[in-house]
């Protein structure tokens, strides 16, 4: 699932609230049929931002070991050394932060997010800050890493390619007031190859996104103060 | 930060001058030219009644004095000193937590602080000499001395916690206990070592200026001693011996440092 819109509409906003980090203003949201505080209580949340937030005086391993000692949460070295292979960093395990590129630090924080096997897992613009060779890459890596632990993700992204190309359904989310407009549902096979980026059919549905998130927006451009 | 920037502005031109000389040299140019002037003033003007004493007349005395007087000495201020270092350094970084943690406690503490920090302790320092015997004093101006500049680095060094691993702590169920343990204390290393490198020499300043106020031992009392004897060599070898011993501890944190928090000096750098 991915939510897509412009800057503003409150897309990170909707993923802080599932997070816990923010209360709705009004309204209550749910993960998984429970309040977001239950699910942030029962460790089943995993969360990347844009900024990797990597602690610069751990190693990787030990980074990525954050989330098991804030929580509680045990694993075995091997379940650790597994994830540092998925995230393709085994050669860097014992590496600081500031030895990595700006990657390598986003899938040092993907793994983070993946170390407690979380029931949901939320990524606000992951890959955001990454240049865009970088940014196709680790888009592929995700999917690969979706195929190895299928969970359930909320992407934030403000790029329709990389919404088109990740997710099974694309929220799109109007300008303030920010409102999901339409969900549109992404029916393009798995695995989703680089190659396909260049279909007519990957096209035809990103076209409909641009075109929900430009002209869609403009009747509801009269509501706004 | 700007520090950081200047330092790094800097570089460039470091590099230019540093074809014709080694960035050291002009620093020691400048320290032998100082020494020879006063050589030389002393020499011409500073005649019989030794108002100033040459370089070589001090470093004489030192010498002669050696290590019999400054050793015990230099002992009673350290010890002063240390256990002031350590108890204001304690009280200040536990202070620090809790002001972060319970925000409310710190508004009314902190004003208490600014206060410790505006009374001059030369102006205290009395009053505890009277009240306190021995080296009790001493230790406490010592503490009052390395207090305030350690409480205020320690609270901005905590405060600079970098929100997005705060809100991950967060987000995987951690409490603000967590959040204080696994981000904001050893993030707040580097800005507590500036603190802690000013504190050395304070509490060593505090010690001496309680031994001023009357004291068995230690360098304030032969520093009053050799300079009512109008023993003027002497007074300039003890401020010698001071620095060094003051200088001594600056670095000793300094290197404490690169061991404790290697990263910090290496993101400065």
């Amino acid at each position: 699932m991915a939510l897509l819109g412009p800057s503003g509409c409150g897309k990170s906003t909707i993923l802080r609230i599932l997070a816990d980090l923010e209360k709705p203003t009004s309204g209550t949201a749910l993960v998984h049929g429970q309040a977001p505080e239950t699910t942030r209580r029962k460790h089943e949340l995993g969360i990347a931002f844009q900024d990797s937030a990597l602690l610069p005086w751990r190693s990787v391993e030990s980074n990525i070991k954050l989330p098991l000692e804030v929580s509680g949460v045990s694993k075995s070295r091997q379940d650790i050394s597994d994830l540092i292979k998925l995230v393709g960093l085994e050669s860097f395990t014992k590496a600081r932060p500031s030895q990595l590129s700006g990657g390598m630090r986003q899938r040092v924080a993907i793994a983070r997010a993946l170390v407690i096997d979380p029931k949901i897992l939320l990524l606000d613009e992951p890959f955001g800050a990454l240049d865009e060779m970088t940014r196709q890459r680790l888009n592929l890596e995700l999917q690969r890493i979706w195929t190895e632990r299928a969970t359930t993700t909320l992407l934030v992204t403000h790029s329709v390619a990389e919404a088109v190309f990740l997710a099974d359904q694309v929220a799109v989310m109007t300008p303030r007031p920010g409102r999901i407009m339409e969900t549109v549902t992404i029916d393009l096979p798995r695995p989703r190859t680089p190659a396909m980026m260049r279909s007519p059919e990957f096209h035809a549905l990103g076209d409909r996104l641009s075109d929900l998130l430009f002209t869609g927006g403009i009747p509801n451009s009269g509501d706004d103060k | 930060m700007t520090a950081t920037t200047t330092a790094a502005k800097a570089t460039p031109a470091d590099a230019k001058s540093g074809r014709t000389m080694p960035t050291w040299l002009p620093g020691l140019i400048g320290t032998v030219v100082i020494i020879v002037a006063w050589q030389l003033i002393a020499m011409l003007w500073g005649g019989e009644r030794h108002v100033v004493a040459s370089p070589t007349e001090i470093l004489r005395t030192l010498g002669d004095d050696g290590w019999k007087l400054y050793g015990p000495n230099i002992w009673a201020t350290v010890r002063e000193a240390a256990q002031g270092w350590f108890w204001g350094n304690l009280l200040a970084i536990t202070l620090a937590v809790i002001f972060v943690q319970v925000p409310v406690i710190e508004q009314g503490l902190l004003r208490l602080a600014v206060a410790s920090y505006c009374l001059p302790i030369i102006a205290i320092a009395p009053v505890l000499v009277i009240l306190f015997r021995g080296e009790t004093s001493k230790i406490i101006l010592a503490a009052i001395s390395v207090f305030f500049t350690t409480l205020i680095s320690m609270l901005v060094g905590l405060r600079s916690a970098d929100q997005a691993s705060l809100d991950l702590v967060h987000a995987y169920g951690g409490r603000s206990w967590a959040q204080m343990r696994k981000v904001r204390l050893p993030g707040s290393l580097p800005s507590l070592f500036v603190g802690l490198r000013i504190a050395a020499p304070a509490a060593l300043l505090g010690a001496i200026v309680g031994e001023y106020l009357g004291a068995d031992r230690g360098l304030g009392v032969v520093m009053i001693n050799s300079q009512s004897a109008l023993n003027v060599p002497r007074t300039w070898g003890i401020a010698l011996v001071a620095t060094a011993v003051a200088g001594f501890f600056y670095g000793l944190t300094a290197l404490v440092e690169r061991l404790v928090a290697p990263w910090a000096v290496k993101a400065r750098q």
